[in-house]
């Protein structure tokens, strides 16, 4: 057995339309083994097309898309190497969370008992042998995971996990992940909402119309100057510690005891306690992020097409 | 392959409709049964009488009809039910090479086809052979040709199987293929078959080709050899299946 050392997935200039809709265009990325990356964009951007591709479910009109070095057709066993999240809706009504995992095992040839493993992991222990049609959003969510999981793959793709789940679930889906990642795994998770994601993934690959537009840690992806919100009843005692040995100081006053601060939180801190300047709130900076994002999805005036 | 099948047995028997189509089944198997020999002493039946070895492969042939139309239906919805409820997807990421995915599906709705053909016959023979015995007709099981019929008949709902598959591999839509098979088989062949001026050429249709296979004796139709029956009808479900597998089952799954 041949031993490959490349990054978890490629894909390379896929292309991909859809009538006259380019739904991906000259897309190459990569996602390096035992990272967590986010596969970002607004919704329509060609974010599930593109996972699609990777899995062997739509054929590309040109490029590539390989996992561990191969295209997913060709992986003898393809659920010990990723699984695979695509919807939360892809499950005969009638029959039970159970049934359907026992289906796959069945037919990949995993154990039956694998099917119950995988369903107390995602918490649908108690649920699993009641039909699906019942379940709520948020537990087919679990279920496509559980489904994804039956192999133990090396890989996870997941599209959208986190919609339809309560922020609970959501708190649980990014544990369950950094966990899986820190075994050494690699996740590759879409979302179209930045927020859900910026606590969790290490890498971003962001999408706009079908096109790459960043691809990189998410710290990159933030250029812009470190801030923090303060509030303190000593503004002038802070500011007088802050000045020293700095040129300009840029603040913003947004409240007689509440400031916008262009300095690293940390350092904030750091400065407080030395000049023992009491503080009611210190709040690192995060909609530069944000912004970024925004700014990097959204669509310019310039790039519409004439109606 | 063998874990594929083992796996369109599971999806089949976890959810109720084969049940269901088996109970349909063989109530209509018992409808045409009773239907049959209730007005076999009528002047204008189409039927050879009942003592003649024509007249009992005719009556058993009737486990055929009472069987093929729904498992092809039945069939159908196994593979069109992966579109609808979009379980195709987790199917061809388990199995990503899709032929394989049509094969297991055919070779199981032909065992269900069998099987369903089984059933069926033990209900004729069941309303039959205490029924005759009233009219003074003893039926010798082995006798008259029977087992011949008995083998055409499980041998054509086996191939109704083939058929729905390869039928709903093709259309993909679940209420058109559902449908078109009834409507098809209920009301469209009856139509063209009861044409005497389309004789030659509605002795090829699914209907009459199953006729010539389970050995079916009326009086006012010619059919096929039982083997070209079986021929005609098996050309059809590969037909389809191939058509199916070659073009519309290589789609997107989107």
């Amino acid at each position: 057995m041949s031993v490959y050392i490349g990054p978890a997935i490629e894909a390379a200039g896929l292309n991909k339309t859809f009538g006259d809709v380019k739904a991906v265009d000259d897309l190459t990325f990569s996602v390096e083994r035992g990272t967590i990356t986010g596969f970002l964009g607004p919704n329509g951007a060609g974010k599930t097309t593109t996972l699609r591709m990777l899995l062997g479910l739509v054929a590309p009109d040109g490029g590539s898309a390989t996992i561990g070095g191969r295209r997913y057709v060709d992986l003898p066993e393809p659920g010990k190497v990723v699984g695979a999240a695509l919807e939360a809706t892809g499950f005969h009504p009638a029959r039970s969370g159970l049934s359907h995992l026992r289906v796959y095992c069945t037919v990949s040839g995993y154990p039956l008992a694998r099917a119950d493993e995988v369903l107390d992991d995602v918490g649908l222990g108690p649920a699993k042998r009641r039909a699906v049609g019942g379940y709520s959003l948020g537990m087919r969510q679990r279920l496509a995971l559980a489904a994804a999981l039956l192999g133990d793959p090396e890989v996870l793709i997941l599209d959208e996990p986190a919609n339809g789940l309560d922020p609970e679930g959501i708190v649980w889906m990014r544990r369950f992940l950094r966990r899986y990642a820190d075994s050494g795994r690699t996740v590759l998770v879409s979302s179209h909402v930045l927020t859900e994601m910026q606590q969790l993934v290490d890498q971003v690959v962001i999408l706009r119309r079908g096109r790459l537009v960043r691809q990189g840690s998410l710290a990159e992806l933030s250029s812009g100057p470190p801030w923090a919100l303060v509030k303190t009843p000593e503004v002038e005692r802070l500011l007088a510690a802050l000045g020293e040995g700095v040129a300009d100081l840029r603040v913003e006053r947004l409240a007689p005891d509440a400031l916008r601060i262009e300095l690293a939180a940390a350092h904030i801190g750091r400065v407080a306690v030395d000049a023992r300047v009491e503080l009611h709130e210190l709040t690192p900076g995060r909609d530069d992020l944000e912004q970024a994002f925004f700014e990097l999805t959204t669509e310019h005036e310039s790039e519409r097409e004439p109606a | 392959m063998t874990s594929l099948i083992a796996g369109e047995f599971r999806k089949l028997f976890t959810t109720r409709l084969w049940l269901w189509l088996l109970v349909g089944a063989m109530g209509l198997t018992a409808l045409y049964t009773s239907l049959l020999i209730g007005f076999s002493e009528d002047p204008d039946t189409m039927t050879a009488p009942l003592h003649s070895p024509e007249g009992q492969r005719t009556l058993f042939a009737v486990a055929s009809g009472g069987a093929n139309t729904l498992v092809a239906v039945l069939a159908a919805i196994g593979i069109t039910g992966e579109f609808r409820h979009k379980t195709a997807t987790a199917t061809f990421l388990a199995t990503p090479r899709r032929g394989q995915v049509v094969a297991a599906k055919l070779a199981t709705y032909a065992l269900v086809g069998a099987a369903y053909g089984v059933a069926c016959l033990f209900v004729v023979t069941a309303i039959a052979m205490p029924w005759l015995a009233t009219k003074g007709i003893e039926v010798g099981l082995l006798d008259n040709g029977l087992p011949g019929t008995y083998a055409g008949v499980i041998a054509d709902v086996a191939i109704f199987g083939l058929l729905g598959v390869g039928l709903g591999a093709l259309l993909r839509n679940q209420v058109a293929t559902v449908v078109g098979l009834l409507v098809y088989r209920f009301v469209a062949e009856p139509i063209l078959t009861g044409i005497p001026a389309l004789d030659s050429w509605t002795t090829y249709l699914p209907g009459s080709a199953s006729a010539a296979l389970t050995q079916v004796s009326l009086t006012t139709q010619e059919y096929l050899r039982a083997w070209e029956g079986g021929l005609v009808l098996a050309g059809y479900g590969l037909l389809f299946a191939g058509a199916g597998a070659l073009f519309s089952m290589r789609r997107d799954i989107t």
